[in-house]
């Protein structure tokens, strides 16, 4: 089936445009870029989809050996750049998407133009002298807790979204969950990701990269973006203000500042 | 803990004397109360809070919640918790575990609301609710899900297991795979037996509606019914038109697909009758697989028939197998049927050389690699 379908990708800004992907990682859905991706509209074309489980993808398309491993959902991005016919692309990817977005320039390094790689880590399990920020009991016990359906992990006691009359402009759209997710496919993304590790795969990306750092992040401490930045040849490190693993929520002027400055160099 | 002088009271219609203050109520509200700036750092904490962790108010105070948070509920906290927070300006009924100052932990359900009103620095309110109870209950329904699963699957595998018929004439292969996700066991049966020892076989692959316990009840019924009306001698159409009345008569199996074939193992003579259910493959040795299309009517006891199940008949060559099986073989998403049934003559074929246990694994393989439905072949060959 097409990857634009089952990947639930949503095209907007200048179709003449440089292209720009916005992949989001672990947890919610291409909703966590709508602070984001406004303010490269005019020069770029933009392009948000949603990973096979989250948001409006087809999760019936999941295929436990497919998406096995990263390189799974390497695939489907490369898919998408090959449907739309892009070149010189933007990758923006959050978290676990960084290393997805370094796994498709790594396969397919004439059609990446740049990484942008928010809150990247390369493994989050502490390994020897590297450290990934999280031991391997902490996330066994992510994995037992979703396991036994703590956590709202289950689709029956997930977290309910309700309305804000605060900010009206978020409109309909409340009454989505924006972090729904198949239950069991969430499970398998959480073992891909937090099991992954990516730094024998850094050292082959020739495509320019950002990495852009969080102060204070429990995801990806700054140790982390700083072992994916120089591992990854030519690409440049930015700390920024913003505290947290979601600056692109939490600070969009300051992501898309650091972004801007990135393109335009 | 002391409690703190009693703030100016307030007056019921009645002249009574209430105790609750605004601040009274924020105190000792029956729910926790914390205010965070927007990077999680705590300002204000009620007392009820303090009971309920252990924490002293100082050492809250300055303090991120996340830090009150196991480890697998921070990551939960940063990828879920926040960013729809910061998406909507409110989340409810989150689940999270509060790790307490003696080390136990709290099960909670947490409400926030993301406020900035204007001259004062935006905050995050949350509500705090003791869902130990709740914890405990939903415990409860996991481990009976958990105990029906295993009861079903037991149920199951003693319905499925047997030796199969075998002769110097007839040897029967089956091979059932369970779909990879599902939690509960699948409505496929398959059953061969003889029907006169070393002569005549019956051979029955069906597919019952649902899953869980109460399929694989319905299988046990439908697979004994099958049995004890074979052995009065009823030939497959009259056979399914006698299921059906067992059907209407127990209200058990309504829409089951099933397909019955009797098979004489001396002379090769073969009927078949199919209730809905996919047509066999016939496998002759030098020549094509073909579908038996014969013998074919709607599900058990799906619409009044009045006893009009027809039946086919074919003829099983030596060295010839007859393969028996379930849709999830050859339905696939976004495929018609028919694309299924040709890609399923065409695998036959490639793997006809294969010895019967093997050509089985092979087809199954090659048809359908992605586990999502259950599956259910026999094959009944016989020998050269």
């Amino acid at each position: 089936m097409s990857a634009l379908a089952r990947n639930n990708v949503k095209v907007h800004g200048n179709p003449d445009g440089r292209p720009m992907i916005f992949a989001h990682g672990f947890g919610c859905d291409q909703n966590m870029w709508r602070y984001v991706w406004p303010a490269f509209e005019d020069d770029f074309r933009i392009v948000l989809f949603d990973h096979v489980g989250a948001g409006g993808s087809d999760a019936a398309a999941f295929d436990r050996t497919r998406y096995a491993s990263l390189s799974g959902y390497a695939d489907d991005v490369r898919q998408i750049s090959r449907e739309l016919e892009l070149r010189d692309i933007v990758f923006v990817g959050h978290s676990v998407s960084a290393m997805i977005g370094v796994l498709a320039a790594a396969a397919e390094p004439e059609r990446w133009g740049a990484l942008v790689l928010i809150g990247p880590s390369a493994r989050y399990i502490d390994d020897g002298e590297y450290v990934g920020g999280f031991s391997e009991e902490d996330i066994t016990g992510l994995l037992d807790s979703m396991d036994s359906n703590f956590l709202g992990w289950s689709s029956t006691m997930a977290p309910v979204m309700m309305g804000n009359p605060d900010r009206p402009e978020l409109g309909e759209e409340l009454t989505n969950s924006f972090c729904r997710s198949d239950p069991e496919i969430a499970r398998q993304f959480a073992r891909v990701t937090f099991m992954s590790d990516n730094r024998d795969d850094l050292a082959a990306v020739r495509t320019p990269a950002l990495v852009l750092q969080c102060a204070d992040d429990p995801i990806a401490p700054e140790s982390v973006g700083r072992y994916v930045a120089a591992a990854l040849p030519g690409s440049r490190f930015v700390q920024l203000e913003a505290t947290g693993h979601c600056p692109n929520l939490s600070a969009p002027q300051e992501t898309i500042a650091a972004i801007r400055a990135f393109v335009d160099a | 803990m002391s409690r703190a002088p009693r703030p100016p009271g307030r007056v019921s219609p009645d002249g009574e004397l209430l105790e609750e203050s605004a601040e009274e109520l924020f105190e000792d509200a029956p729910c926790g109360y914390l205010t965070c700036a927007l990077d999680g750092t705590i300002l204000r904490v009620n007392r009820t809070f303090e009971h309920w962790t252990g924490h002293e108010r100082a050492t809250l105070l300055g303090r991120r919640f996340r830090d009150l948070l196991t480890g697998p509920g921070k990551i939960y906290h940063e990828t879920h918790y926040l960013p729809l927070l910061q998406m909507q300006g409110a989340v409810r009924e989150i689940a999270l575990d509060i790790v307490r100052a003696d080390g136990t932990r709290l099960a909670a359900l947490i409400n926030s609301v993301q406020r900035q009103d204007e001259g004062r620095r935006p905050i995050i309110r949350t509500t705090i609710f003791d869902a130990s109870d709740r914890r405990a209950y939903e415990q409860e329904l996991l481990r009976a899900r958990r105990r029906e699963q295993e009861i079903a699957q037991l149920l199951q595998r003693s319905l499925l297991s047997g030796q199969p018929p075998r002769s110097a004439d007839l040897c029967v292969e089956v091979l059932y795979r369970p779909a990879q996700a599902a939690h509960e066991v699948g409505g496929d049966w398959h059953d061969a037996f003889w029907l006169e020892h070393g002569r005549t076989a019956g051979l029955v692959v069906g597919d019952v509606v649902g899953r869980g316990i109460e399929a694989a009840a319905v299988m046990g019924q439908l697979r004994s019914a099958i049995r004890a009306l074979a052995s009065t001698g009823l030939a497959p159409g009259p056979l399914l038109d006698a299921l059906d009345g067992f059907v209407a008569r127990h209200r058990v199996g309504r829409m089951t697909t099933v397909a019955y074939a009797q098979l004489d193992v001396s002379t090769g003579e073969l009927l078949y009758a199919c209730a809905g259910h996919p047509p066999p493959v016939l496998l002759a040795p030098q020549a094509q697989p073909s579908l038996l299309w014969d013998g074919r009517s709607v599900p058990l006891n799906s619409v009044a028939l009045g006893g009009a199940r027809g039946q086919g008949a074919a003829r099983l060559a030596r060295g010839g197998t007859l393969l028996l099986y379930t849709d999830g073989l050859v339905e696939r998403r976004r495929q018609s049927l028919d694309v299924g049934l040709a890609d399923l003559l065409a695998q036959a074929d490639r793997h006809a050389d294969e010895d019967i246990a093997g050509m089985l694994t092979s087809v199954v393989r090659a048809m359908n690699d992605d586990h999502s439905d259950d599956i259910c072949v026999l094959a009944a060959h016989r020998r050269g």
